[in-house]
């Protein structure tokens, strides 16, 4: 028995298709994490597990059971908003025991929930006040605690953290994770954040124009990505995608990388066997930041370059660096006491074990 | 104090003044008596306050066919206005609600057609409706009168909820419908008890609309069901004999002192009504 | 981050959502729509003390064209409304522009400039009458001030009646333009102004540029509302002047009054009624439109 399952599932409105054609299981206990930028459909298709929207096509099933037609308050679902949408007249205590009110909960069993999620979520001494006297994160967690009164078998998250500062951001994010790892129920969470998809998620499903791209584990995602879109949209800053050409030199494959002026050619040591048929064409290579260091151990599969340095960009624990391989502009990240000079050519290493390659034109992803 | 100071200031007070005369100058007429009218001006003051001709417009004067002053139909615009006032608001609410949390396919259509139901001029529809109260027996009636008021002021306090409860987060009525509340349940728990800024604008907007009214109460009520308005014209144009401007100016405030003094405790709502009903849409 | 607001899906059937707005549906079809198009099927019938049902032409149009007194009421409707609207909107802009001065006593100054809008227009038109009182208003008071030949009379002269309700209108109105400017004025962006000043723009030049440029919303709103005020002006004039002297004040809704209600002219009056209609239509249509379409541009 999966936790949720959607089948087919599409979404049209008038003649936009928002939705086309979602499938996703997820076992009870995970957490799902539908990111992607703004338009590509998550969002709406939270609402339609929690049947705020219909479906216009396909299936929704929660647990057992075929959700697809019935209300929100019928599929034993609880939700938390990005606005947190907490009932403005009502006092913490009442904006949480709300929803057993309206189960006809006993009065003392009410009280018992209460306690038990404001324990949990340190918000003990809030609970006579009203919303308007809360701070952000306060408030985001008496939305939180008034889902958990609930006891549902899924959670619903609508991009929660967004409204927050983000300092306040990464406080609450391992909150979560926390208060997942405590309580264990199944979390559908939506963001457009993709470093929080990275360390909150069990399972990433990431979405583009109402389709899901890729749905797999974090670092299954950020290792393995099936195409361009998803390579660049998980990492941050996001992969370097630089344009060469391949070639095949006595059976080995050689890409052609440029930079200050010279020309280097690049042996490809990874056994992927798509690119021969790409042989004397372009292609792209997909290279992260963190891939491109300064020189030091020679590693086993790697690319010596020098770079001439046009923006430096020190973050603290790295230095952003940028140069330019094939013209375009390439972000490497080096140890901080590293040295470099604006304009000036440095000596990088560029680790080519882990490089991925895309088709220029259907930005697929060459395996 | 720079000299464009002084002159914003002193300009300013003029205007004010000019403003207020017309009240100040009811007010020192229905307190002098005849004579001191026909011998002064209109700013000489009374030599004593002389309330005779409050006790004659309340209660003697002549207002067309009876002599019995204006309470009468004072209590008749009370009458009027409190029914009127409820229902157009509670109907209100009720639209703006559905139209802006329970969205159904034409319903912006439908608010676009209740919209242009504010912009008529009345006239094209004093004809038939005086037909139709005819034909039910309700003309020249109290209630005929409230039932037209309703029907014409729906437009507007649909028009001001709806436009308050646009501005009232879906999220919160979506979170409420995962805590398992129905339409019922959503308005009067969560939507009724944030609502009171414009409970009040409607409130306020809707007496002093009907309370003011003059023409459907001249053209749909007659004798015992009139208004205020249509009494104080009748009293102040009724010529037998001498015009009695005392009378008529105290008449005209006691006409005016319900709305007025609305104005000075809630004006601040008053203009609220005002303002949102200029800007549409 | 915007989201966009989904309509909640309508559950229990959608039903009860209707069911709850159907009453006022009902009555706007009926009473509003339903009734205008009666009232435009009178115009074209021969009705005149009772209401028949019959198709007789254009000979109600025909009568109020070459009715003189209809001519006078147009004709007076242009007059009054035109100035009615351009003073109001002069003098409201002109104080709401002192008002923005931080003045200490804004709050009560602002009370005393709008408190006519909360008087029915009989009380107004009461309390002028008297003001304007031929012999013993402000003919009287001024002359014991000294001019001892000065004339106020227009109350009973044909010809100056008219801009007696002009007076009167102004007095009323005029508060409503000044509130709606002055929100208008303080909706205007700071920081535009101080990017001004920076580039060195003086006061007169930045109200002339950028001011006043940025209150035209605020204008259109204002030229709607008191233009509906005008074409329905009926209440004023009725306590002011009784449409007089003779019908020298007659305005549209006088005279479709008068004719509908105390001389028998059904027919008559609702083809003047109709007038008024698409006199109010020739505004608000080009208005609406250029809403819409500015709304459709937005996206």
């Amino acid at each position: 028995m999966h936790a949720l399952k959607i089948q087919n599932v599409e979404k049209t409105y008038g003649k936009v298709n928002v939705l086309k054609g979602i499938n996703i299981e997820i076992e009870p206990g995970q957490f799902l994490i539908l990111v992607g930028p703004s338009g590509c459909g998550k969002s709406t298709l939270l609402n339609m597990i929690a049947g705020l929207e219909e479906v216009t096509n396909g299936n929704i099933l929660i647990g057992d059971r075929n959700v697809t037609h019935l209300d929100p308050k019928d599929r034993d679902i609880a939700m938390v908003f990005q606005s947190y949408a907490l009932y403005p007249n009502m006092t913490v205590r009442q904006n949480i025991s709300f929803g057993l009110e309206i189960r006809k909960t006993e009065k003392s069993e009410q009280k018992v929930i209460v306690d038990k999620v404001s324990k949990l979520l340190q918000i003990e001494p809030l609970l006579d006040r009203k919303p308007k006297q809360l701070s952000g994160g306060q408030r985001q967690r008496v939305a939180m605690g008034r889902a958990l009164a609930r006891d549902p078998s899924i959670f619903l998250f609508d991009e929660p953290l967004s409204n927050l500062d983000a300092k306040l951001r990464v406080e609450m994010r391992s909150e979560i994770k926390e208060l997942h790892q405590r309580v264990g129920t199944t979390i559908v969470y939506v963001t457009h954040d993709q470093i929080e998809a990275m360390t909150l998620g069990d399972v990433i499903a990431v979405m583009k124009d109402g389709e899901i791209q890729q749905m797999g584990s974090p670092q299954e995602i950020y290792d393995n990505p099936r195409n361009q879109f998803v390579a660049g949209f998980m990492g941050s800053p996001s992969m370097n995608f630089i344009p060469c050409r391949i070639e095949q030199v006595e059976g080995v494959m050689q890409i052609g990388l440029e930079s200050a002026g010279e020309q280097h050619q690049v042996i490809i040591k990874q056994t992927i066997p798509g690119l021969a048929s790409y042989a004397g064409k372009n292609v792209v290579l997909g290279i992260r930041p963190e891939q491109i260091t300064q020189q030091g151990e020679d590693k086993v599969d790697s690319a010596m370059l020098d770079c001439a340095v046009e923006i430096i960009e020190p973050t603290g624990p790295d230095t952003q660096i940028t140069a330019r391989i094939n013209g375009v502009k390439t972000i490497c990240r080096i140890h901080p006491t590293a040295e470099c000079k604006l304009d000036e050519l440095m000596p990088l290493m560029l680790d080519m074990s882990k490089v991925v390659f895309f088709d220029p034109d259907t930005k697929q992803r060459i395996y | 104090m720079s000299i464009n100071r002084v002159l914003i200031y002193s300009v300013l007070t003029f205007v004010a003044l000019l403003y207020l005369l017309p009240l100040v100058v009811m007010l020192i007429t229905s307190l002098k008596d005849l004579d001191e009218i026909r011998s002064g001006t209109l700013l000489s003051l009374p030599q004593s306050l002389n309330f005779d001709a409050w006790g004659k417009a309340w209660g003697t004067a002549c207002t067309g066919v009876s002599c019995e002053g204006l309470k009468g139909y004072f209590w008749n615009s009370v009458l009027i206005v409190v029914p009127a006032v409820a229902i157009s608001t509670v109907l209100g609410a009720l639209n703006g609600y559905v139209l802006t949390k329970w969205k159904f396919r034409g319903s912006d259509l439908f608010f676009g057609m209740l919209l242009i139901g504010t912009m008529i001029p009345f006239q094209v529809i004093l004809l038939p409706m005086a037909r139709t109260l005819g034909f039910f027996g309700l003309s020249g009636t109290t209630s005929g009168l409230i039932m037209v008021h309703i029907i014409y002021g729906l437009a507007f306090t649909t028009l001001f909820f709806r436009n308050y409860y646009i501005s009232i987060p879906t999220e919160l009525v979506n979170a409420a419908r995962i805590d398992g509340a129905g339409f019922w349940l959503i308005f009067f728990r969560i939507i009724l008890p944030v609502s009171i800024p414009i409970i009040v604008v409607s409130v306020i907007w809707q007496f002093t609309q009907i309370w003011n009214d003059f023409l459907f109460g001249v053209v749909y009520s007659s004798g015992d069901s009139q208004p205020i308005t249509v009494a104080l014209n009748n009293l102040v144009n009724t010529s037998t004999g001498i015009k009695e401007y005392n009378v008529d100016m105290a008449a005209a405030i006691i006409a005016a002192l319900p709305t007025l003094l609305v104005y000075v405790v809630a004006g601040k709502y008053f203009v609220k009504g005002l303002t949102a009903g200029a800007v549409k849409g | 981050m915007k989201k966009k607001s989904s309509a909640p899906r309508q559950s229990l059937g959608n039903f009860l959502p209707k069911l709850v707005v159907a009453p006022t549906f009902v009555v706007a079809v009926i009473f509003i729509y339903g009734f205008m198009f009666l009232n435009a099927w009178l115009s074209f019938s021969s009705s005149r003390m009772l209401p028949t049902y019959d198709w007789a032409g254009t000979i109600q149009y025909e009568k109020l064209f070459a009715n003189d007194r209809w001519w006078v009421a147009a004709e007076n409707l242009l007059l009054f409304g035109g100035l009615f609207i351009v003073i109001c909107l002069l003098l409201g802009l002109f104080l709401a522009i002192f008002l923005d001065q931080k003045i200490r006593a804004e709050g009560a100054i602002r009370t005393i400039y709008l408190y006519p809008m909360a008087l029915s227009f009989i009380v107004t038109g009461t309390a002028w009458k008297w003001i304007l009182n031929p012999e013993l208003g402000i003919q009287r008071l001024v002359r014991e001030m000294g001019f001892e030949s000065f004339t106020f009379d227009w109350l009973v002269n044909t010809e100056m009646a008219i801009y007696t309700v002009v007076i009167a209108g102004v007095w009323q109105s005029s508060g409503f333009v000044m509130a709606l400017c002055l929100a208008g004025l303080r909706g205007i962006d700071d920081n535009i102004i101080k990017a001004a000043k920076v580039d060195g723009a003086s006061m007169p030049l930045i109200y002339r540029k950028i001011i006043i440029p940025g209150l035209r919303p605020v204008f259109f709103s204002a030229l709607i509302v008191l233009t509906h005020i005008a074409i329905k002006s009926f209440d004023l004039i009725v306590a002011l002047t009784g449409g007089g002297p003779g019908f020298a004040t007659d305005v549209p809704a006088t005279f479709m009054y008068t004719y509908s209600f105390t001389r028998g002219q059904i027919g008559l009056g609702s083809a003047a009624s109709m007038m008024m209609l698409m006199a109010v239509a020739a505004i608000i249509v080009p208005y609406l439109y250029s809403e819409l379409r500015e709304k459709k541009d937005e996206h």
